[in-house]
C-alpha cells in the first residue's frame, strides 16, 4: 500500500523530528530516559550498518571480478585479506592478546594494517611537496598574499623558523587565532544554518529524497 | 628552453628525494631546537594539572593508524601526566580501525607507569555508533559499555566509582583525526552534559578548531605534531615528538625555498614573455 510507502515514513519524520527536538530542552527523567533508549537503538543500528558496509563492498568487488574490470586481479586480494582476517578474528573472539601475549588478530592488527595505513598516509608528504612546487604561485595579489600567510606559518609551526624569525610565532598565532578562526566560524555558522533549514525541511516532508525516487 | 622552464619541469622524484633527505638527516643527526610553548596546549597541561588526585580524566583516541605519527605522541604525552598526577584513567575510541592502537598505548603507558587495569585506568574500547555512544555515556556509562575491553564488567570498576555519567568526569579530551572527534564530544558531549573539554588534533584539521577554541567551546587544543613537543617539553619528558621536530622543521623549510623557487622561475618566464611580447608589439 502506498500510505506504508508514503505516508508512514513521513508521519514517523515529523513526529520523531518534533519530539526530539524538544526533548532536548525538557530535563524531565522520563525524557532523558526516552533519550536513553532511542540512542541505544540507535548504536544497534549502527551495528547493522557495518554488516552492510562489508556485503557492499564484496558486491562490489565481485561485479569487478565479474566483468573483468582492470585491476579485477587485486578484488581476490581484498577478498583473501578480509576473509582471512574475518576468520582469524573470530577464531580469537576478536582478541589482540591473551594473557599478555600477542595472538595472529593482534599481529595482523599491528604488523600489517598500523604499517600500511601509516605508510599511505606518509607518501602524502611527498606528493604535498610536489604540488606546492608546481602549483603554488603568485599568479595575482590574491594569491600572492596567501602564498606569504602560508610562509609565515609554516616558518612560525617550527622551531628552526622561530629561531631563524622569532616573530614569526606570534604572527602566526596571530593569523591562526584571529584571521583564521574569524572566517573558520562565518563559515561554520553558515554550515550550521543550513543545516538547520534543512532539518526543518526533512522533519516537514518538504524534502524527502531519503525515502527515495527524488524530490516531489 | 630556458633554465627557469627546465627548472619549473624537474622530474619530482628530485623532489620527493630532497623531501626524503630533509626528514631523513635531522633525525639521524638530531639538532634539538628550542620548543616554544603555545598558550593553547599550555591551556590543557595546566588544567590536567590542576585536577585532584583521584580525578577522573577521559580519553578518547579518536584516530586510526594513518594519523599515529601525529595523535600517538600527544596520548603518550597526556597520559605519562595523566597516571603522573595519580588521576583515574578512562581511555576509548569512537574509531573503529584506531581501537588496537588504542588499548596499546593505554596499556603500556600504564605499566611504565606502575598502573594497575581496573584500579587506575580502565579501556573501554570502541562501541558503533560515533555520537550516540557519547549520548548513551553522558546518559548513563555503564549502558553504553557493560564491559571493557577485556570483556570485564565495567559495574564494580575500582577505577569507576563514583562514575555513573559523562557529568562525572572532571576533564575529557579527544584526540582526533577529522570527523567524530573533538566538534562531536562538544556538541553531543560537553554541550549537554557539562564536563570540561579539551582537543588534540592533526595539524591538517587543527585551524578548523580555532573558533572552539577562541569561544571556549574547548579550554586547550594540541595541535600536530608541534603539540605533542609542546606536550612533551611540559611534562619534562621528551620523546618522539620532540625528536620529530628537527625533521619537521627542515622539510617545512625545504617546502618553503621549494615554493619560493617556484615562484622566482615563473616571475622570471613571466617577465621575460612580457618582453618578447612588448618587442614584437613595437
Amino acid at each position: 500500500m502506498i500510505f506504508f510507502r508514503r505516508q508512514l515514513p513521513l508521519l514517523i519524520t515529523l513526529v520523531t523530528g518534533i519530539v526530539f527536538a524538544a526533548q532536548y530542552y525538557v530535563p524531565h527523567p522520563a525524557s532523558e530516559e526516552m533519550l536513553t533508549t532511542v540512542t541505544k537503538w540507535l548504536q544497534i543500528i549502527g551495528g547493522f550498518a557495518l554488516v552492510l558496509g562489508v556485503t557492499s563492498l564484496f558486491h562490489l568487488h565481485a561485479v569487478k571480478i565479474r566483468r573483468k574490470e582492470p585491476g579485477w586481479g587485486y578484488s581476490f586480494v581484498l577478498y583473501a585479506a578480509m576473509l582471512g582476517t574475518i576468520a582469524v578474528g573470530l577464531w580469537l573472539e576478536g582478541k589482540e592478546t591473551v594473557n599478555g601475549t600477542m595472538t595472529a588478530f593482534g599481529w595482523i592488527y599491528n604488523f600489517m594494517m598500523v604499517p600500511l595505513q601509516g605508510t599511505m598516509f606518509a607518501i602524502l608528504a611527498f606528493f604535498i611537496a610536489s604540488a606546492a612546487y608546481r602549483s603554488f604561485r603568485a599568479r595575482s595579489r590574491e594569491a600572492a598574499v596567501l602564498l606569504i600567510a602560508a610562509i609565515i606559518v609554516m616558518m612560525g609551526r617550527v622551531p628552526l623558523g622561530e629561531y631563524l624569525v622569532p616573530i614569526s610565532g606570534d604572527i602566526t598565532q596571530w593569523i591562526l587565532n584571529v584571521l583564521n578562526a574569524s572566517v573558520r566560524r562565518a563559515i561554520l555558522i553558515g554550515v550550521s544554518l543550513g543545516a538547520v533549514a534543512l532539518s526543518l525541511k526533512i522533519i516537514f516532508g518538504v524534502e524527502r529524497a531519503y525515502l527515495g525516487g527524488g524530490k516531489e | 628552453m630556458t633554465f627557469a622552464e627546465r627548472m619549473l619541469k624537474i622530474d619530482r622524484r628530485i623532489i620527493f628525494a630532497v623531501i626524503g633527505l630533509c626528514t631523513l638527516l635531522p633525525l639521524l643527526y638530531p639538532v634539538g631546537l628550542a620548543i616554544r610553548i603555545s598558550p593553547e596546549v599550555k591551556a590543557v597541561h595546566d588544567y590536567i594539572e590542576s585536577l585532584p588526585e583521584g580525578s577522573v580524566f577521559l580519553l578518547s583516541l579518536d584516530f586510526d593508524p594513518a594519523s599515529k605519527p601525529e595523535l600517538y605522541p600527544q596520548a603518550v604525552a597526556l597520559l605519562r601526566h595523566a597516571f603522573k598526577h595519580n588521576l583515574r584513567v578512562i581511555g576509548m575510541t569512537l574509531w573503529l580501525p584506531g581501537t588496537g592502537m588504542a588499548n596499546e598505548v593505554i596499556t603500556r603507558i600504564a605499566e611504565e607507569q606502575g598502573k594497575v587495569n581496573g584500579k587506575d585506568y580502565v579501556f573501554l574500547g570502541w562501541s558503533p555508533g560515533g555520537s550516540s555512544v557519547i549520548i548513551n555515556m553522558g546518559q548513563d556509562l555503564y549502558k553504553a559499555f557493560p564491559t571493557d575491553y577485556g570483556n570485564q564488567p565495567t559495574k564494580g570498576l575500582a577505577v569507576l566509582n563514583g562514575v555513573q555519567n559523562l557529568r562525572d568526569v572532571s576533564y575529557v579530551v579527544s584526540l582526533a583525526a577529522g570527523t567524530t572527534g573533538i566538534e562531536t564530544w562538544y556538541v553531543f558531549g560537553k554541550d549537554k552534559y557539562k564536563f570540561e573539554l579539551g582537543g588534540g588534533c592533526t595539524g591538517v584539521i587543527a585551524p578548523g578548531l580555532y573558533p572552539l577554541l577562541r569561544s571556549g567551546q574547548i579550554n586547550g587544543l594540541i595541535g600536530g605534531l608541534r603539540g605533542a613537543a609542546e606536550y612533551e617539553v611540559l611534562i619534562g619528558q621528551k620523546g618522539r615528538a620532540v625528536a620529530g621536530m628537527d625533521a619537521q622543521s627542515v622539510t617545512h623549510f625545504a617546502i618553503i625555498i621549494l615554493v619560493i623557487l617556484c615562484n622566482v622561475f615563473y616571475l622570471s618566464i613571466r617577465r621575460a614573455r612580457q618582453a618578447q611580447g612588448q618587442g614584437s608589439h613595437s
